[in-house]
């Protein structure tokens, strides 16, 4: 009898969180590639001011970002997905454009809005607008044009399709590419943080890379880990509660719900 | 629409994008410091072309993608395969390469650099580690993509191992393959260009990330282009590929 | 006696009241290569509370012209009158539909599909609920209502498309192929359901489908359909007695009225 695939996982967890305890504490890594575990939420706890500083700038970032790319996204991504003209005209191009290194617009970004916290929002909102954007495109896209017609056979006004009809059939696609656009808008933050910065916990990545202060790198790269699982925890359990109706009655409560691969995955 | 007209609109929204870019700043409704034309831009783009430095920036990139290319694809589709064709294996690690996508994987530029230092290997590294994952994730669904129904008939033939795979797999795939070779670059080359921004001697993204700081902005708009180009002209031509291999697939 | 005599009169001019009529209907749609006919001089009464089956090979147009009955498409010329007035859009009051996959919303229950249509036109929720629970039971399913559709079989689903379509009590109830998705055994058992309901409720149902012996089973009387341009070719009234029993299929009454359409068929095809 094999353990359950859940076991193993967080066996695997445990046992990374060992490692990183014990083999720079029996020195077969020296503490400046990797400070052990203890010592690095050691030097955490102890300088938990500056995080928690770092950490507001980082958060008030990443909200502001993410507005603009799920806004913007949902916005563009039900006109192109709505209407076939403009998907016709601009989808190619949009995924045209998405071979593009979005990090590399980053320097003109801090060119013009300067390296405060502006040129982060703004290039994580880029970041994230993608995925939400074209996934919002497929979810109404994609929508079964039976539903329609039945909905329309019941009389439903044009207004009540959309509202009683569109929105829903298309939730389980916007809602993954919101989780993705999310992650994206995280993710964007901390690179533009850890390129040019002067604030935010990518910035302290860098700031204390540089003079070698391996355990500080090593509490800023842990926050950062926290808040990305935190984050995809939230994202998860939202469409969880808001997607009940697909796996509703099914056994195994705790299987997460199944990943809409929407091709949409932007890179970091 | 008919194709024709398409691609007349698409022209006729290129050419306003482009004439506004050439004409907004040089009627001072933008700031032509911050955004300077396109002429200058294009005739900054032959010029920076010509220099030897922009040369040898794009010969070490170049060199850094291809590099991290060939360890990341071979590595990443044989975790694949294994992660699609062992169900276990695939329900422990399907959910763990599913949450890596939302980890910021430039975190762990800071150890690339401890342990390679700032150069070749560690740009190659660092691209290859950040694009592993998105090889194995996309390997994975292309193996799931063979239907199990042409397997069996196949084997009712009295196919063997090595023809199943040969008439079956590689066929059912390609399309699949091509597509995780492109996204996969796509992924590879922001790995590359990031690693080169964040700390580096050379390479387009270093140059790109220095023309920046010195708001040296016709060059960088020119670097901007030269790059995207690339990409573009990469992506489309496996999109190509992809369609040439795909006529059997409706 | 004069009473009497009144009223049983007024009953069989409800009967044979037409339910649906149309006239000259032709539909011509546009293609790759110009224009194609499609239906071509349909003209049909469905009398108040008859079963009538429309049967053809793929691609007759049948579902089109089932749909032009509903509201949902417009026919290039002719005219359909459903109930004695013209029908343009979709109108539910006057004609339910259920569709030929399961059309439900997945992201609603069972109950709360039946309640679609009524909560469309603002019905009040206990109205509603007291409604909907009523077409629940009608069509067998009680204790089912708190279900998502995923979690119903393919038959129980198109019995709560059925309820969806009668819950607003319409006089005509038109269906698409409804149990083609179907295995054989569950679609004999829908059938069978499907005529106790119209049986209980006095429909008039115009019922679409590949099946003939589906078809013989279940009608007053078979149409039968042309392909391209889709034309009225047969009309075979089926005279076995109600209420239909499986045994009937064994008859030879039966097994001549689905010969006499299977010939009609195979010479246009």
């Amino acid at each position: 009898m094999r353990p359950a695939p859940a076991t193993v996982r967080r066996l695997i967890f445990v046992l990374m969180l060992v490692l990183w305890e014990l083999v720079p504490r029996a020195g077969l890594l020296p503490e400046l590639f990797l400070p052990s575990l203890s010592r690095t939420l050691g030097v955490l706890m102890h300088n938990w001011a500056e995080y928690a500083h770092a950490l507001t700038v980082t958060l008030y970032e990443v909200v502001l970002a993410m507005l603009i790319a799920c806004g913007a996204g949902i916005l563009i991504g039900a006109v192109i997905g709505g209407l076939s003209r403009v998907r016709q005209l601009l989808l190619p191009v949009f995924s045209s454009l998405y071979a593009v290194p979005i990090v590399i617009l980053y320097p003109i970004f801090t060119a013009w809005l300067g390296v405060g916290s502006q040129s982060k929002i703004a290039f994580a909102g880029v970041y994230g607008f993608f995925p939400v954007m074209l996934s919002t495109a497929a979810g109404i896209q994609s929508i079964d044009q039976n539903f329609l017609v039945a909905a329309r056979s019941m009389g439903a006004s044009l207004p009540q399709q959309i509202t009683r009809v569109v929105i829903p059939a298309s939730m389980p696609t916007v809602l993954a590419g919101l989780r993705l656009g999310g992650a994206l808008a995280l993710i964007g933050v901390i690179v533009s943080e850890m390129l040019t910065a002067a604030a935010g916990i990518g910035y302290l990545v860098s700031k204390y890379r540089t003079v070698l202060d391996s355990p500080r790198v090593f509490a800023a790269i842990l926050v950062i880990l926290v808040l990305s699982v935190l984050f995809d925890a939230l994202a998860r359990w939202v469409e969880r509660r808001a997607l009940a109706w697909q796996t509703a009655g099914r056994r195994e409560p705790g299987l997460p719900v199944e990943e809409t691969y929407t091709g949409t995955t932007v890179p970091a | 629409m008919s194709r024709s007209a398409l691609i007349l609109t698409r022209l006729a929204l290129l050419a306003m994008v482009l004439a506004a870019w050439e004409w907004l700043p040089r009627w001072a409704i933008v700031n032509a410091a911050l955004l300077p034309p396109l002429s200058d831009v294009l005739a900054m783009f032959v010029t920076i072309l010509g220099r030897s430095q922009v040369q040898e920036a794009v010969a070490v990139t170049a060199g850094e993608v291809v590099l991290a290319f060939m360890f990341a694809v071979p590595i990443g589709a044989c975790v694949g395969v294994l992660v699609a064709e062992s169900e276990y294996f695939g329900q422990i690690f399907r959910p763990m390469l599913f949450y890596v996508f939302s980890i910021p994987k430039s975190i762990f530029l800071p150890m690339f650099i401890l342990v390679f230092g700032i150069g070749f290997a560690q740009k190659v590294a660092y691209a290859a580690f950040s694009t592993v994952f998105i090889v194995i994730m996309s390997a994975a669904a292309a193996v799931g993509s063979v239907k199990a129904d042409h397997v069996l008939v196949a084997r009712s033939y009295g196919a063997t191992r090595a023809q199943v795979l040969t008439r079956v797999y590689v066929p059912s795939m390609l399309p699949f393959l091509l597509e995780t070779l492109r996204i996969s670059m796509i992924f590879n080359l922001t790995g590359v260009m990031i690693a080169e921004m964040y700390a580096s001697r050379s390479g387009i993204g270093q140059l790109i990330a220095s023309w920046g700081e010195n708001f040296q902005m016709p060059q960088l708009f020119a670097g901007v282009m030269l790059l995207a180009a690339a990409a573009i002209a990469f992506n489309e031509t496996v999109r190509w590929l992809e369609a040439r291999c795909s006529t059997w697939r409706t | 006696m004069q009473h009497v005599a009144n009223l049983s009169e007024l009953r069989a001019k409800e009967v044979h009241a037409a339910a649906i009529e149309v006239a000259e209907l032709s539909h011509v749609y546009l293609g790759r290569d110009g224009k194609v006919p499609a239906l071509e001089d349909i003209s049909l009464t469905v009398g108040a509370g008859r079963f009538v089956v429309i049967v053809g090979p793929s691609g007759c147009g049948k579902t089109s012209l089932l749909m032009m009955m509903a509201g949902l498409r417009r026919p290039t010329s002719g005219t359909i009158l459903c109930a004695g007035r013209p029908i343009d859009v979709p109108d539910p009051d006057r004609v339910g539909v259920v569709f030929q996959e399961a059309s439900l919303f997945p992201w609603l229950t069972a109950l709360e599909n039946i309640e679609f249509p009524l909560s469309i036109r603002h019905a009040p929720r206990l109205e509603r609920r007291r409604r909907a629970e009523a077409m629940l039971n009608l069509v067998g399913l009680a204790g089912f209502g708190a279900r998502y559709p995923h979690e119903l079989s393919g038959g129980m689903k198109q019995r709560v498309s059925i309820a969806r379509g009668l819950v607003q009590d319409p006089p005509v109830l038109l269906m698409d192929e409804p149990f083609a998705a179907l295995d054989e055994q569950t679609r004999m058992t829908m059938g069978h359901e499907l005529l106790r309901i119209w049986s209980q409720t006095n429909k008039t149902v115009v019922f679409v489908t590949h099946s003939l012996t589906e078809a013989v089973y279940l009608a007053d009387e078979v149409l039968v359909m042309s392909p391209r341009p889709g034309r009225i070719i047969d009309r075979a009234e089926v005279t076995l007695p109600r209420p239909r029993t499986y045994e009937m299929m064994a008859t030879d009454v039966f097994g001549r009225l689905r010969e006499r359409i299977w010939q009609k068929i195979r010479k246009v095809t």
